[in-house]
């Protein structure tokens, strides 16, 4: 940076972005002649990120994850909806890792198969929330008035439910199925269940923001509505969106995994950790490894994600802390 | 006070009367026609006309809505079509099980995390914090179905049978039915390892946010002057700054509640609890829709219920809110 004491002994200060006021300019001091470009808070937001034994961890984690989603075919030894009658309940062995369950299936190959539900529907439900409340949000704290108050009452309407109530109530009208309507169906219901959540998030962001000079300085100067909310309100309210984001797909991944150990997520034979989860508990008296690995698979999946969330909050947004 | 608490009653009658208009068209959507239900495939044209103007069914949906409405405001809430009970009776003899369990998790919870936070606070990037901090970590990322299998495999299974992993034994006095097995010990049995693992997620969440802002409490200047004019440690940090870091912390446990009701609903199926849970799950598979409904009302009353407690709560805490 250009700033430090100069020849006179009078501090500089130094200049960011353009927002300095005229009056706070020291007087009688040629500016410096070259001004390095103020970093963006998002370039200061990923150099805290690096530093971040915990964000990295978790990060770490859902990169591993990712891949084993995407690679399940190829690394799940077996296949993980054929059964074999001959060798239900084994234990783990060689062969079978994490040993199979009632119908024989490989209890391994289901888990890195089951990686695959439990990441899309956290992933893109909370994509598609994000995609529907963003939206609503700034166009209520921008607008105001009546429209504010009709998206805001819809808003408090889904908020007057239990969260895992309503993805029920949502499922029981969805009707549960298999295979990948089954995950869209949940992918929808958990979604609409979370819009609120980034609504409420971006309306009140946008309010503060709405109320600045930079803002007001491009309606003056006759720039749209949809161009001052794209270009100059919507950059100034990432920091939380992302954040929010973040920890809400670990949220996500719980309300699925909740939905599917009730029997209201993806119906089998595709492969879910909750649905796993339930239908080994039945049996664990005397296969307690069975309804261990499912859960466990899920805990980790989940804290991977509150680690990178934790840490992405505080390199972006040191106010929450 | 008064027309504090008034205003806050008032306010609840239109959240109320939302949540039984969803609900109503939650039964509208669900797929398949009531009369074919009530009458089976076969049926003449005349018997269905009679069947839609008994149930009124050719209303429009509106009027149904205000029919359905009185029925409920009266307590006729249907009857179970498997069972032929009145919903509304079963809803109360579920009812007591679910509460208990609720109120006895947010305990649990409260009994954690106060200590861990005040602890983690007060001796900030020691050990002792680092492990306060690490265990609310693991708890806020467990679901709470896997901490129930935890617990009982520990103390079901591998503990020889200590606790009960299933059923349920009334307190004293709480009985809903003419006979039900009441006991405190039977019922402290039972309650306990349900209450844990649905305390355990919201004492991790707890913890994170009351360690937070006694983090920020304790450096404020009034803190500050009560130890200067000699204040023990313990004055300080209980009737100073717990009081005070303790507002935010009463409006999460108020969001929380919806997260401890759906819960419930969890935990309840994996003990097999007679409550309000295990009756809207079991109703869900059996497309018992009467039950659902019933089921679905009560539980999003009980979460706006509970959220206006938490709210008068709120008031006592900080009388500023009162005076507003």
């Amino acid at each position: 940076m250009a700033n430090g004491s100069d020849s006179l002994g009078v501090e500089q200060r130094p200049i960011r972005g353009g927002s300095v006021q005229e009056s706070e300019l020291p007087v009688g001091i040629a500016l410096p002649g070259r001004v390095e470009r103020s970093q963006s808070p998002l370039a200061i937001g990923v150099r805290r990120l690096a530093k971040s034994t915990t964000a990295l961890v978790g990060a770490g984690i859902v990169v591993a994850l990712v891949m084993v989603a995407l690679f399940a075919d190829v690394i799940a030894p077996h296949s993980p909806v054929v059964s074999d009658q001959t060798r239900t309940f084994a234990t783990p062995s060689w062969d079978h890792p994490l040993g199979t369950d009632q119908l024989g299936r490989d209890m391994l190959s289901r888990i890195i198969h089951g990686s695959r539900i439990s990441l899309a529907v956290g992933v893109s439900s909370v994509i598609l929330a994000l995609v529907l409340g963003v939206p609503l949000g700034m166009v209520a704290g921008y607008y105001g008035g009546r429209v504010d108050s009709v998206i805001m009452r819809l808003m408090d309407l889904i908020l007057a439910f239990p969260i895992y109530l309503l993805a029920i109530i949502l499922m029981i009208i969805f009707t549960p199925t298999a295979g990948l309507i089954g995950t869209i169906k949940v992918v929808g219901a958990i979604a609409i269940v979370r819009i609120p959540i980034y609504a409420r998030l971006v309306r009140g962001s946008v309010l503060s923001i709405k109320e600045k000079e930079y803002i007001e300085a491009c309606r003056a100067v006759g720039v749209r509505d949809p161009l001052i909310l794209l270009r100059h309100v919507l950059p100034n309210c990432l920091a939380p969106i992302i954040v929010t984001t973040t920890l809400g797909i670990a949220t996500s991944i719980i309300v699925e995994a909740t939905l599917s150990f009730l029997g209201l997520g993806t119906q089998p034979p595709t492969p879910s950790w909750g649905w796993d989860l339930k239908a080994n508990v039945s049996f664990i008296q005397a296969n307690a490894w069975l309804s261990l690995f499912p859960g466990l698979a899920i805990f980790v999946t989940v804290l991977g994600f509150n680690l990178f969330g934790d840490g992405l909050r505080d390199a972006l947004d040191p106010r929450l802390k | 006070m008064r027309t504090y608490i008034l205003r806050r009653l008032l306010q609840i009658v239109p959240t109320v009367l939302m949540i039984t208009l969803v609900v109503f068209l939650m039964m509208q959507s669900i797929p398949g026609d009531p009369v074919v239900a009530l009458l089976g495939d076969a049926y003449t044209q005349e018997d269905a006309e009679k069947v839609r103007q008994t149930y009124g069914l050719d209303k429009p949906v509106i009027v149904q809505y205000l029919i359905w409405l009185g029925k409920l405001v009266q307590g006729d809430w249907g009857r179970s079509i498997l069972t032929g009970r009145a919903v509304l009776d079963d809803v109360w003899v579920r009812l007591p099980v679910t509460l208990e369990l609720i109120i006895v998790s947010m305990f649990v919870a409260l009994a954690i995390a106060l200590p861990a936070a005040i602890i983690g606070a007060l001796r900030q990037n020691t050990w002792a914090d680092y492990t306060a901090t690490s265990a609310a970590m693991i708890g806020v990322s467990i679901p709470e179905f896997f901490i129930g299998v935890l617990l009982l495999l520990v103390f079901s299974i591998g503990m020889g049978g200590l606790l009960p992993s299933s059923g349920w034994v009334y307190l004293p006095g709480t009985c809903p039915l003419m006979v039900c097995g009441t006991s405190f010990w039977g019922n402290m049995q039972h309650v306990l390892m349900p209450a844990f693992a649905l305390g355990v997620g919201r004492a991790a969440i707890l913890t994170r946010l009351l360690r937070a802002s006694m983090l920020e409490v304790i450096r404020t200047e009034y803190v500050t002057t009560a130890r200067a004019k000699g204040l023990g440690e313990r004055p300080v940090v209980f009737k100073h700054a717990l009081k005070n870091a303790l507002i935010p912390t009463v409006t999460v446990m108020g969001l929380q509640v919806g997260f401890l009701i759906g819960g419930a609903i969890v935990v309840e199926t994996l003990f097999a609890m007679p409550g309000l849970g295990t009756f809207g799950i079991d109703a869900i598979i059996a497309r018992d829709y009467q039950q659902v409904q019933g089921f679905a009302l009560i539980t999003a009353l009980a979460f706006v219920f509970i959220n206006l407690i938490v709210d008068l709560t709120y008031t006592f805490l900080d009388p500023r809110i009162r005076y507003a």
